[in-house]
């Protein structure tokens, strides 16, 4: 209980200094509104960095990370890792129902709440996603969405070593998501059993990149410039998530 | 006396079918996008050769797009900086380039439905949003903008779950340009290295 304690003073600390390290990168590029759609979504004052991070990626990517997710995909049958997709994103539910009650989406919150209580135990701690099947299809949320309906824009472009697309909001998002609301990780922590955030990491990872494979390879092949051209899909993907999928004012 | 008869019966007949056989798409910017997406699911999935698929996806493009007005949209502010022989240039190369990229993407598909869901004009663009459906998933969101200019709907842009095609392809362009210097000349080269000619 102590190390429980402990963990999420250190968690909440944590946080707090990217939330205060952040700030300033959070709040220059909302106060300096951007013109027209067009310089939305081409704003990209990072942009040497981030193809520099961008050319990392892709080496770090091609010797260990697209082997991993290939060997990944040629050992196990589909069915298995369909089962540990579903039990991943069960185990997500904890989050998504958190960001659903801070976004005032209530009627989303019940329906998360209904498929963890259902998946995780008609569906065998959640390899069977039994929910849907009950009209109860899954949705994604995370702290990044949360802040981004509190009105946080998506500026600057930031594409991280590893991690991949992101900006100071989603950023601060992933780590309260995962050091602050998340329960798994604390108590995994309590009991002397952080094998199990590292092996959940882990496998959320392969298994994403796994289901990515063909889509990458044909982005990589098929666009002049596959930089700007992941940096704009995924912005505007992010910003469709924000609105939980109801259309933009179009240009 | 009969022959005859039967003679004028064939042709009031085919007169009468005539305005429904010529290749013209529909004249409702949903009956466009229903017209489309079925075509583009029973024409250009499955198994077949890289040319055929992308010979059928540039028939139905053109008669389903407007693919000048993408091009020049794509293109954005650099439009006008660019030289009339650069806009004609870029404007074939546009439409090659958008055949070979997208083409290929449909060869994944198989077992789709696909269906529209609604239609909402606002001004002479018409808002037509459709779902796709994969047995085992969640349905896709495809919003369709459909402009329609004397009597003639067109598609402009397709925005699946929210990433709009015309507002991706401008942004990476405008990316190519801005590197090259900021000359249209950069992005003609990089498309004609992409396409092949």
């Amino acid at each position: 209980m102590r190390a429980w304690t402990k963990l999420r003073a250190q968690a909440t600390r944590l946080s707090a200094v990217a939330l205060f390290a952040l700030a300033p990168v959070i709040l220059v590029p909302v106060m300096a509104s951007p013109a027209t759609a067009q310089d939305a979504y081409d704003a990209d004052p990072l942009e040497e960095i981030n193809r520099a991070v961008y050319d990392f990626n892709r080496v770090l990517d091609g010797l260990l990370l697209k082997p991993a997710a290939m060997i990944y995909r040629g050992v196990l049958p589909e069915e298995v890792r369909d089962g540990i997709r579903n039990a991943l994103d069960n185990l997500q539910g904890p989050v998504i129902l958190a960001n659903d009650l801070m976004q005032g989406e209530f009627g989303r919150a019940q329906v998360t709440a209904e498929r963890f209580a259902i998946n995780t135990t008609v569906g065998v701690l959640g390899i069977f996603d039994a929910a849907s099947r009950y009209g109860r299809p899954r949705h994604q949320e995370d702290f990044g969405q949360t802040l981004g309906t509190w009105g946080v824009g998506d500026a600057p472009y930031l594409l991280l070593p590893v991690l991949g697309p992101s900006n100071p909001r989603d950023l601060t998002g992933l780590l309260v998501d995962s050091f602050v609301i998340d329960p798994w990780t604390h108590i995994a922590r309590a009991n002397d059993a952080d094998w199990f955030t590292y092996t959940r990491f882990g496998l959320n990872f392969v298994d994403t990149r796994s289901r990515n494979i063909e889509a990458l390879d044909d982005i990589e092949r098929n666009q002049i410039d596959p930089y700007s051209f992941i940096r704009t899909t995924w912005r505007q993907r992010r910003a469709n998530d924000v609105r939980n999928g109801r259309p933009a004012p179009g240009p | 006396m009969r022959r005859l008869l039967l003679k004028i019966t064939i042709l009031a007949a085919a007169l009468f079918m005539l305005p429904a056989v010529p290749p013209a798409m529909a004249e409702t910017p949903k009956g466009l996008v229903e017209q489309l997406g079925d075509k583009a699911i029973r024409q250009l999935t499955g198994d077949m050769p890289r040319s055929e698929r992308e010979s059928r996806f540039q028939n139905l493009l053109s008669s389903g797009f407007d693919v000048d007005a993408i091009g020049r949209f794509t293109l954005g502010r650099y439009w006008n900086q660019a030289s009339p022989a650069e806009q004609q240039e870029y404007l074939k190369l546009f439409e090659k380039f958008i055949v070979q990229a997208y083409a290929a993407r449909f060869a994944e598909y198989a077992g789709e439905q696909f269906r529209v869901v609604s239609d909402r004009a606002d001004g002479e663009v018409t808002l037509v949003q459709s779902q796709i459906f994969k047995p085992g998933s969640q349905p896709a969101r495809v919003d369709w903008r459909v402009r329609t200019t004397s009597g003639q709907p067109k598609i402009v842009d397709v925005v699946v779950e929210g990433v709009s095609m015309a507002v991706t392809q401008r942004s990476e362009f405008a990316a190519v340009i801005q590197r090259s210097g900021g000359r249209v000349a950069g992005l003609i080269r990089a498309l004609r290295d992409k396409t092949g000619g």
